[in-house]
């Protein structure tokens, strides 16, 4: 196309955005609802992952070795056990390490360094801390070292006790996961379904105006133009508008957030994926703007 | 040559209304044709027929010696850029400026900036409404909304331009107007054809006048008076 019909047709879409104030506003705002819908359905569903994460972060299964366990035995086993493809990292704590840890337990609770001094010894046992990939997998991780050669080395391992914090965690991550992505699916297809008709709607207003202009010698594709170039501005105007939006969202939820995102909260995130959320609504909202306007000229465009 | 030719022309729309019959009808370059008839006797389709808003059901028409109906789609806009079009509802695009609406004709058909800045407002001068170039079609009276649609069909400079009752929503005085700008443009060599309801205007051109009744040419005169 020829560079003057293009600006012709892009003054054209500005103009028609501009002189249709209420339309605009209008088709704007519903653009405007569905991205917000959408970008917090996706948004709360990454941070409620990254809480997830954080927590299953700090989920592990210790084990204690016999006393009478020398230290490069246990270094043994911990390179034997790297080689599991389900765990992610081994960290040795020394018996020495662990009383250190204790100890500074107590500073807070005098009574830990009372009982302590009176032992006389250091009471604590060496361990290895195991964290797997996937919290659903300490129960296999935790039978193949019970079954393993060097089981009659270990003490004790601590899986039973943590085993229903560990399996109700498990539980929520899958529920989460299924309902925000459900959630997202259906909020995604309303938000479409009602731009997509906002813009039917604005078209149709349009109508008359598709009439005249091929009886003055329009071609099709100069008559479209134009509301390929409004639909663009009403995505990049709405993603402008969403994006203040999240912004002030994210402020007020940011209380509740606090250092479970990664160590910030959910302002910081929005601040930090700034320009990753702003290029995809942008993308998002002019594609759906383009698109339902062009499939809703194509309706009007007879010759 | 005759500018356009109608032969053997029928138009049925669906539901088996049949608007047209057997319309056998030549049309010289430089004429200025009324046709008269009640509503819906087919005036209208016609105007359509000429400006390819409508396709003929039977029979063919001719536009300087090319039929209508063979025309690709993708040049039917070209085509109408010939023909310059006017209509009782004025259709002027209402987002637009008078200036604007005029200087669109132009723009679609790639014109230069330049060459609008120089046409539009002399075509304005023209029909009356160069103090009004600024006006939104709201803004202005129906005879002036008529007048800017009048500019808006000269400004490319057709071989014809078709009226369809371009007078049927104005006031005496702003028909009148309409009217002789009409004549005006005719005598500078554009064909004008002209559907109206309106007997003063018939009597008072004394040209040709052609009668249409249930689809079909009842009176064909050359110094014609309304008569139906």
């Amino acid at each position: 196309m020829k560079s003057t019909k293009l600006k012709r047709t892009f003054r054209e879409g500005m103009d028609n955005f501009r002189r249709n104030g209420w339309l605009s506003f209008a088709t704007v705002s519903v653009l405007a609802i569905s991205l917000y819908v959408i970008s917090v359905t996706i948004i709360l569903g990454i941070t409620a992952n990254m809480v997830l994460r954080n927590i299953q972060e700090k989920i592990n299964v210790s084990m204690y070795f016999n006393s009478d366990v020398s230290e490069s035995r246990i270094l043994e086993i911990k390179d034997k056990l790297i080689g599991y493809q389900e765990i992610q990292s081994i960290d040795y704590v020394s018996k020495e390490v662990a009383l250190e840890q204790f100890k500074k337990m107590g500073d807070k609770n005098p009574s830990i360094t009372q009982a302590l001094d009176e032992i006389g010894e250091n009471p604590l046992l060496s361990a290895l801390v195991v964290k797997a990939k996937n919290p659903s997998q300490y129960d296999i991780i935790t039978k193949a070292i019970s079954n393993a050669s060097f089981s009659d080395d270990i003490s004790r391992i601590d899986y039973e006790e943590n085993k229903s914090a560990i399996d109700r965690l498990t539980n929520i991550m899958k529920l989460v996961e299924q309902v925000g992505l459900t959630l997202g699916v259906v909020f995604v297809f309303i938000g479409v379904l009602i731009t997509f008709n906002a813009i039917r709607l604005t078209m149709y207003a349009h109508k008359q105006e598709f009439e005249i202009m091929r009886l003055v010698g329009a071609s099709n594709t100069y008559i479209k133009m134009p509301f390929v170039f409004e639909g663009i501005f009403y995505g990049a105007v709405s993603a402008v508008v969403v994006m203040i939006s999240l912004f002030v969202t994210s402020k007020f939820l940011a209380p509740l957030t606090q250092g479970s995102i990664g160590g910030g909260d959910l302002t910081s995130f929005y601040l930090g994926n700034f320009f990753t959320i702003f290029g995809g609504l942008l993308l998002a909202g002019i594609f759906l703007g383009t698109i339902s306007g062009v499939i809703a000229i194509r309706r009007y465009l007879k010759v | 040559m005759p500018m356009l030719k109608f032969e053997n022309v029928s138009k049925i729309y669906p539901g088996n209304f049949v608007a047209l019959e057997e319309i056998n009808l030549v049309i010289e370059k430089g004429e200025f044709l009324s046709i008269v008839g009640h509503s819906g006797s087919g005036k209208s389709t016609l105007l359509k027929l000429i400006y390819a808003e409508e396709q003929a059901t039977d029979g063919r028409v001719f536009f300087n010696d090319r039929a209508i109906d063979s025309i690709n789609h993708k040049h039917l806009p070209y085509f109408r850029r010939n023909i310059g079009t006017v209509f009782q509802d004025f259709k002027l695009l209402p987002q637009k400026t008078a200036f604007e609406n005029v200087a669109y004709a132009l723009e679609v058909s790639d014109e230069s900036p330049e060459e609008i800045a120089e046409l539009v407002p002399e075509i304005l001068e023209i029909v009356g409404m160069a103090d009004k170039a600024q006006k939104f079609p709201r803004q202005l009276s129906g005879g002036e909304q008529q007048k800017i649609c009048l500019a808006r069909a000269l400004v490319r400079k057709p071989l014809v331009i078709i009226a369809d009752e371009p007078t049927g929503n104005l006031d005496p005085v702003a028909t009148w107007e309409i009217v002789q700008l009409l004549m005006k443009i005719n005598s500078m060599g554009t064909t004008i054809i002209l559907a109206t309801h309106n007997k003063d205007i018939v009597d008072k051109l004394n040209r040709r006048v052609i009668a249409l009744d249930k689809g079909r040419v009842i009176r064909d005169h050359q110094k014609g008076r309304y008569a139906i």
